[in-house]
């Protein structure tokens, strides 16, 4: 209920923004001479552009909540096509690495919190910080200056070599040659998140750590690695909120990162709309995220009257 | 052999720049089959002690020297694997705070199930059968082992705390304040229980307390700690009867008895002895009244005194001692002036005429477009009280009773739902328009917790002053005040304190230092809740002492919350006693005590456990717990937990002046007469008649 009144406030607002540009992709062609003004009207009809605002308005709130995005207004194309394949690059790059950074920065979190003063909370902390300030691009860049032009051990483009042409899902991307373009990108995000996993699970275990329910279960005669399992259990939700907001904001994709490793990801998709001011994608694009954040606080909300007791279900 | 022996032991906390040594060469032991006490004041390393003996110390305390022998086994040379298989196997602990102590997302059947399997090779259906056993022997409901922590009230997570103690049929049970922060009847019910199944399963049982009390009541045997120091050792009964060891007598004498009327509670002055180094003499020398210089020479060993043991080199006069000290000025205390008592009760200052806080409850959104009345919670529900001047009204009452939010509603720091609240005949509303600042410069508020209540980045001398510059006096005049108020309060000499910060004071200083925040305005009302129940023993004697003095003095009119009645019956001139939000007797503080009328205030009264060894007192089993405040009972709110209930009883709620006898009130229709034959006993017998159809039952199964 609330979640779907958020979604439509977010793609008005989208609306309102994009039609407040000074310009629309069409005066340009004007300017440059290509078409006379009275072309660039029929063009502005064939798209609905010179119906009232308001007309325009509910024609796109209807067919984004039949997912119909139109046609692109720079590649004559539905946008659905552009978009669709963009996202689907980003997220089989991103996902895997958010969940595999989650896991082991988390576990590796909880077992710093544990001992804390020890050699590995120091170090742990310090490395994964490190990578945590650095900008994502700046790793990328490092890791291609390493393995792709020191070592040449792996490909420094794309995401796929240039003479690959693979049809389908599968065929893209189960291939050797997909996976060596992979790993790089893959690492720089799993380094890039990791600091926040592993403060996160670090800090609520030492908040953890002094209490009287562990006191009892240490009491129980419980060994350590069953007393870290209980604090662990006890400092999911921090972690699981943070897992949920985080994947809301995948689907805008890490731009920089795109860019460095040259994915071709909705990020890099949507700056391209942008500055052609290709409005049917950048309003799919905008939407699909905003849809994407708030689809997944509800799920860490969700989430939250699973993992704690005294949340209720009705509470969400 | 004993069962468990301690030796020597020395216990020290490393901190940053000093090490702390909390325990220093403590012995006793505990034969199997007994109940053993140690008993102190916060501070006295008596935690520490029981945390050793399971090897649970934090990571910076270690054992240095001693030994802790169980059964015959070397305790301190464990590894922790085999600490793993003694703890809870042999020794099993119960916890302090059964609020924290187990942990909030997991079932409490499955954390006494972990505990069982963690230590034999059962199925998790024989487990689950132990755990509904358990249950069962603490009373509590078999059906409710699959509910969340969050689920249960505090006396009964205690329950399941002794419930998952009892899993494994432990040789020695270390019990760790196991009811403080309980209400009295409910700590009645818990320790009766408790000690109920240790003598069936003949464990033996450590209990570790401040409450000189419950000791009395339950152990064989106890020492009294002080500073990480064994004051005195020996049979619970001779060490209350004739105490040898200053400390003991000073800390017998401030722990205050329900029905001991007017009289002063003599509290012992000073702190805690600085335990960073090894002592050097006596640990309770610089709060003595009869140190000499011989106690400067170390601290006197344990001997044999009177059939006990005394660690104290004046222990050949312990009977001149015993008498001094019984005499306030003996410590330095002045001696009250009883007298003044009498006429200093003036005109009223606070009237509330039924007064109302009502609470609702969340609930949908459909429930509310449909309509339906929200249900509500009546914390205070038609509450009358007036309070004169230099007159002290005490309110008494169990955990949510309501009244902390009475309290509240009448420093109109929380909005009255319904009724009148009149300062001096002025209603409330009407202060509060002309002039916040007038009205709570008039009607001050001493919060409960000394800890949280003054701004830590705060000087005494700016946090007393600030209500004065908050009122627009000049600088000199605020100096001045804060001057006289602090020293007014027992902090002498004033310069001494001006200057410190809340964390370099103790508890029982940081206390007063909020009393005189409170006096420094010259309120015509003090409202104090529970100001003295964080604080230890020796101390909380003296905060009752200054509000006392206070009141008689400057003639306000005081509200003391509290549920600690053995104070209450102290300091307050009437009592009212308050039962899910209306008041269920008020009058005579002496009348109540003596005389009670309603069956709840006998229950309450009969429920504090009493020092005296001599005194064998029936314990109050008070069948249920308090109906659940949304849903109250029709008619009196006492009566499905009430033996003398009827159908009057259940049909139409009693008014307070159902019962009258000049100012003694009781909301009841069938006042008390015997305590003993109308309540206790049928209590005792409704709760055989229970254990006995739960018998019958499983017979015939």
């Amino acid at each position: 209920m609330i979640a779907a009144l958020l979604t439509l406030i977010a793609v008005s607002i989208i609306f309102a923004t994009l039609r407040l540009l000074p310009a629309d992709p069409f005066s340009a062609l004007v300017a440059s001479g290509s078409l006379t003004p009275a072309e660039v009207e029929q063009i502005r009809a064939m798209y609905g552009l010179d119906d009232p605002i308001y007309v325009q308005y509910f024609r796109y709130i209807q067919n984004l909540f039949t997912f119909e995005f139109g046609i692109s207004l720079t590649q004559q194309r539905p946008v659905g096509e552009i978009i669709i394949p963009a996202l689907v690059n980003t997220l089989v790059l991103l996902l895997p690495a958010l969940v595999v950074t989650a896991i082991i920065s988390s576990l590796a979190g909880m077992y710093a919190g544990w001992n804390r003063g020890s050699w590995f909370e120091q170090s742990s902390i310090v490395v994964t910080t490190v990578f945590r300030a650095t900008p994502i691009f700046v790793t990328g860049i490092f890791l291609l200056i390493i393995f792709s032009y020191g070592l040449g051990w792996l490909p420094a483009f794309g995401m796929r070599s240039s003479l690959a042409n693979p049809q389908g899902y599968v065929e893209t991307y189960v291939s050797v040659d997909f996976l060596k373009h992979y790993i790089l990108p893959f690492t720089a995000t799993v380094l890039f998140y990791s600091g926040d996993f592993l403060m996160l699970a670090r800090n609520s275990v030492v908040e953890r750590k002094g209490s009287e329910f562990l006191m009892l279960h240490r009491a129980k005669g419980l060994s350590e690695m069953e007393q870290l399992g209980r604090a662990g259990r006890n400092s999911l939700l921090p972690l699981v909120t943070y897992f949920a907001l985080r994947t809301g904001m995948l689907f805008q994709g890490v731009i920089t990162l795109e860019v460095v490793f040259a994915w071709p990801g909705i990020g890099r998709a949507l700056v391209q709309a942008i500055l052609n001011q290709d409005y049917p994608t950048v309003q799919a694009a905008v939407f699909i995220m905003a849809l994407a954040v708030i689809v997944m606080n509800l799920t860490a909300d969700l989430a939250y009257a699973k993992l704690d007791p005294t949340v209720e279900a009705g509470d969400v | 052999m004993s069962l468990l022996e301690v030796n020597d032991v020395k216990i020290a906390y490393r901190m940053p720049g000093n090490d702390v040594h909390a325990v220093n060469d403590v012995s006793f032991s505990i034969d199997e089959g007994d109940n053993y006490g140690l008993v102190g004041e916060s501070g006295c390393g008596k935690s520490t002690l029981a945390k050793s003996v399971l090897g649970l110390l934090d990571d910076n305390g270690e054992v240095r020297e001693g030994s802790i022998e169980f059964d015959g086994r070397e305790l301190l040379d464990l590894s922790e694997r085999e600490w793993q298989s003694v703890r809870w196997e042999d020794i099993a602990y119960i916890p302090q705070s059964a609020m924290d102590s187990l942990d909030p997302v997991m079932t409490v059947g499955a954390q006494i199930r972990q505990a069982i399997r963690k230590h034999r090779d059962v199925s998790k259906a024989a487990a689950n059968e132990r755990v509904a056993e358990v249950f069962e022997m603490v009373g509590l409901d078999p059906d409710r082992t699959g509910d969340y922590p969050h689920q249960f009230s505090g006396g009964m997570r205690q329950r399941v705390t002794i419930a998952m103690a009892l899993a494994l049929d432990p040789d020695l049970l270390i019990a760790d304040e196991p009811t403080t922060g309980l209400d009295v009847i409910v700590q009645d019910k818990i320790m009766d229980k408790l000690i109920e199944i240790q003598e069936e399963t003949g464990s033996s049982l450590l209990m570790i307390t401040h409450d000189v009390g419950v000791v009395a009541e339950t152990c064989d045997e106890m020492s009294v700690l002080y500073g990480g120091k064994v004051m005195e050792q020996g049979a619970t009964d001779r060490i209350f009867r004739s105490p040898t060891n200053p400390y003991t007598i000073g800390l017998k004498n401030a722990f205050p008895e329900v029905d001991e009327f007017d009289e002063q509670a003599i509290s012992i002055p000073g702190s805690l002895p600085d335990l960073t180094e090894e002592p050097t003499g006596c640990v309770f020398r610089n709060r003595c009244p009869f140190a000499t210089e011989e106690c400067e020479d170390g601290h006197p060993p344990l001997t044999e005194a009177g059939g006990q043991l005394s660690a104290c080199y004046h222990t050949d006069r312990s009977d001149e001692l015993r008498e001094k000290a019984a005499d306030p000025e003996t410590w330095g205390i002045d001696v009250r002036d009883e007298r003044d008592r009498s006429g200093g009760v003036g005109d009223t200052i606070l009237e509330t005429r039924g007064l109302e806080k009502w609470f609702k409850q969340p609930q949908g959104i459909l429930e509310d477009l449909r309509g339906e009345e929200p249900d509500y919670v009546k914390a205070v529900n038609g509450v009358d009280l007036s309070v004169r001047e230099g007159e002290i009204v005490g309110v008494a009452g169990e955990s949510g009773c309501g009244k902390s939010t009475l309290a509240e509603v009448i420093a109109a720091l929380q909005e009255r739902t319904g009724g009148e609240i009149l300062i001096e005949g002025t209603p409330v509303d009407e202060l509060l328009g002309e002039s916040t600042k007038e009205f709570r410069s008039q009607v001050q508020f001493i919060f409960q917790d000394p800890f949280d209540s003054l701004n830590p980045r705060q000087r005494v001398r700016a946090a007393v002053g600030e209500p004065l510059k908050i009122q627009g006096h000049d600088p000199e005049t605020i100096e001045r005040r804060v001057r006289e108020t602090i020293e007014d309060v027992g902090l002498k000499p004033a310069g001494k304190y001006l200057d410190q910060l809340p964390t370099q004071l103790s508890g029982g200083e940081r206390q007063r230092v909020a009393i005189a925040q409170a006096l420094v305005l010259e309120p015509k009302l003090l409202i104090c809740d529970e100001p003295a129940s964080m604080l230890d023993v020796s101390l909380k004697a003296n905060i009752l002492n200054i509000l006392r003095e206070k009141a008689d003095e400057r003639d306000i009119g005081v509200v003391y919350i509290s549920h600690d009645l053995a104070s209450l019956t102290q300091i307050a001139d009437r009592l009212a006693v308050m039962y899910l939000g209306r008041i269920a007797e008020i009058g005579d503080t002496t009348d109540v005590i003596t005389a009670p009328k309603h069956p709840y205030t006998a229950s309450l009264l009969s429920a504090s456990p009493k020092t005296d060894p001599d005194v064998d007192r029936q314990r109050v089993l008070l069948p249920g717990e308090p109906p659940n405040p949304v849903n109250l009972p029709e008619g009196c709110n006492f009566a499905p937990r009430c033996p003398k209930a009827d159908e009057t009883c259940r049909g139409e709620e009693p008014t307070r002046s159902t019962f009258v006898d000049d100012d003694h009130e009781a909301a009841c229709y069938h006042p008390v007469k015997d305590v003993e034959s109308e309540l206790l006993e049928r209590y005792a017998a409704a709760r055989e008649e229970e254990v006995g159809e739960v018998v019958a039952e499983e017979l015939t199964l």
